[in-house]
């Protein structure tokens, strides 16, 4: 039974030089507490997606249409007012790209954690700075921060913060975006360790997007390979890590650097594909070691266990 | 917070020091006024010596002896025997002191000559009128302009923008239209001036009479400035919307209120108070066109008559005491931020 299930999902932008095709009829469904890695390139639309998750679009939206199922009701059927009140926070929280300037700077940290059980919940102030200082020891903040101002507290520490605001509500699903991609490597790695600790504590769902392929082992069950603007191999970790499929994910797991291996890291070749008028058929033909022919004509969808897929002709039968 | 005020407010004094300083020195053009006063005084004398019949038959160096003493004399009476750097600290001790002299010409209504009666007697109607109409005009701006950047591209939004080049012309003009129609024309308001003739016994009455005479002032000024006071507050919020603790808020599904009130307007209280308390300073000058227009007897009738009568006194007079009134508001700011802003308050910017 699957917990969340994207179907057929399109977000295009409206921009100056035409319509900007960030999400292309993006499918996928991932089960309860399993977690989903999205790799890709910057601009391959891994960030739109998580936008249409939480329904926070841009003012310049062409089209947005699909089929979002959690827990089997659909949530592109809920009007925007329904959507703020029942969904967000409360079931789909987030961990946003730009963590660290995502602190009102003139609210007391510990009052922007509580804020959502205070509005939506209505419960007692005090009851709710209880529940917020239960989560900073959880996620390894001094509690003597609550009383603290963004400005004083180092990035690593608000990055924190952010993490302990997307848990305050119990939500189902949290979605980490870049979560360390600010950062540097020690506080990324305890920061992901605090990550992992949480997931093996709670059932949550994590999707984790990232261009960092490393990153997103240390956390994913499934991971889903973006690029320009669709999907291109959806498969479990395991394999995923063992063998990927797709050519792109072939070359991103080539371009991981290797410290102890006499390995030079790959790049790929090429730029990546303009959203704006994409070319027909495959997305990444131009940049392709394997291309042929055939890949002028729309790659198909070839299947793989629990659903998962690949989109390429390599593996059409 | 105390050593802060403390410094603050040292600060702020050593600039009004300064800043009367200089206009002392710019009025009295560097000295070169006392010359022109010193000369003047030996015309008189000599023209005053030369026609007394009693001296027709003095010789003239004798005459000029003469001539020469009563100068002297007077010179001392007028205590500019002084040189112009030593006198020029005395008139600014006198100044800050709020000892502004007496006018050369205008009197206050009771007849006094002192320059302080007299600003003092028009520094109310001026900030009645001008506080009101800022205020009004600053909250309707707010609220219209957030309500605007929110529904960024609505009908409202694009006519407020339409709209806006009314400021291109200037109130007062506008007025003049207002005085037509309202007063002229369809005669339920009065054409100007600050309450009726004669002015209502009871306290009442005469609030309700002032209020009748402010309509059409307001009116004029709310006509050229809504627009693009408003616009100005869209775009300002419009850029604030995108911060990204805004999106975290609408994340977080925190109604529109809410956003508005803690992650927008919150955050960008300080230059809004700034704005507005700069403003509200500054109109206290009075609008000498809006005044005359309207007849109102505030600051600005009483500027404009002192210029047109060359009273250097009532100008000097006024500089010193909005020098004054600009300190203390800049002062009271400085708090103020402190308050709003935790970043000011703990020192950090």
């Amino acid at each position: 039974m699957s917990f969340l299930k994207v179907e057929d999902l399109y977000l295009y932008y409206r921009t100056r030089m035409g319509t900007l095709q960030a999400v292309d009829g993006v499918s996928f469904s991932i089960k309860k507490a399993e977690s989903l890695a999205l790799i890709g390139e910057s601009g391959c639309g891994k960030s739109s997606l998580a936008k249409c998750l939480m329904r926070l679009l841009p003012r310049n939206v062409e089209l947005f249409k699909g089929h979002i199922y959690l827990d089997g009701s659909d949530l592109m059927e809920l009007s925007d007012e329904e959507f703020r009140k029942t969904i967000r926070w409360q079931r789909i929280s987030m961990v946003p790209q730009a963590a660290l300037n995502s602190l009102n700077p003139v609210i007391k940290v510990g009052e922007q954690v509580a804020e959502p059980l205070l509005i939506h919940k209505s419960i007692d102030k005090k009851e709710a700075l209880e529940r917020v200082r239960e989560l900073f020891s959880l996620v390894g903040i001094p509690q003597a921060f609550m009383d603290r101002y963004p400005f004083e507290l180092s990035g690593g520490m608000r990055q924190r913060v952010i993490i302990a605001m997307a848990l305050i509500m119990n939500p189902e699903i949290v979605i980490l975006d870049e979560p360390t991609s600010a950062l540097d490597v020690l506080i990324q790695a305890s920061i992901m360790n605090m990550l992992k600790r949480i997931k093996r504590e709670s059932n949550l769902t994590f999707i984790l997007i990232t261009h960092d392929v490393s990153i997103s082992s240390e956390l994913a069950d499934k991971v889903a390979v973006m690029y320009g603007g669709q999907i291109v191999e959806l498969n479990d970790a395991e394999s995923f890590y063992k063998s990927p499929l797709h050519p792109y994910s072939q070359k991103l797991m080539a371009s991981v650097p290797s410290l102890r291996e006499d390995k030079q890291p790959e790049y790929i070749p090429g730029a990546p594909v303009s959203l704006i008028n994409p070319p027909k058929g495959c997305r990444f033909a131009d940049r392709c070691p394997f291309r042929t022919e055939k890949c002028s004509e729309e790659p198909p969808l070839v299947s793989l266990k629990d659903g998962n897929y690949v989109r390429c002709w390599l593996y059409a039968r | 917070m105390l050593r802060y005020a403390a410094l603050r407010g040292i600060c702020l004094f050593a600039v009004v020091v300064v800043a009367v300083y200089i206009t002392i020195l710019i009025a009295n053009m560097g000295g070169y006024v006392d010359q022109i006063i010193k000369s003047e005084v030996r015309f008189r004398i000599g023209v005053l010596v030369n026609q007394n019949p009693a001296y027709k038959n003095l010789p003239p160096s004798k005459k000029a002896e003469l001539i020469e003493g009563l100068y002297q004399q007077e010179i001392k009476r007028l205590g500019l025997d002084a040189p112009f750097i030593f006198r020029s600290h005395q008139y600014l001790v006198r100044a800050l002191t709020l000892d502004l002299g007496r006018s050369l010409y205008l009197t206050s209504d009771t007849g006094s000559r002192l320059v302080r009666n007299i600003i003092l007697e028009r520094l109310p109607a001026t900030v009645l009128l001008f506080t009101s109409i800022n205020l009004i005009l600053f909250f309707i701006s707010i609220t219209l302009g957030l309500y605007a950047s929110r529904k960024y591209g609505s009908k409202l939004d694009k006519l407020i923008v339409a709209l806006s080049p009314l400021s291109s012309i200037p109130g007062w003009f506008y007025g003049i239209f207002l005085i037509l129609i309202f007063a002229a024309t369809l005669h339920i308001l009065p054409y100007g001036g600050l309450v009726d003739v004669p002015p209502p016994k009871d306290p009442f009455h005469y609030a309700l009479s002032v209020l009748k005479h402010m309509i059409l002032p307001v009116l004029s000024w709310l006509v050229a400035y809504t627009f693009i006071q408003t616009y100005i507050r869209r775009t300002f919020f419009l850029m604030f919307s995108q911060e990204d603790y805004v999106e975290m808020a609408e994340a977080k599904g925190l109604p529109p209120r809410i956003i508005e009130r803690r992650y927008i307007l919150k955050p960008t209280l300080p230059p809004i108070i700034t704005d507005l308390s700069l403003t509200l300073i500054s109109s206290w000058m009075g609008a000498v066109i809006t005044e005359r227009v309207f007849n109102w007897p505030g600051l600005g009738t009483l500027l404009y008559m002192a210029a047109i009568m060359l009273d250097s006194p009532v100008i000097i007079g006024s500089v010193v005491i909005y020098a004054y009134l600009l300190a203390i508001t800049v002062f009271v700011l400085d708090i103020v931020y402190a308050i709003v802003d935790p970043r000011v308050r703990l020192g950090v910017t």
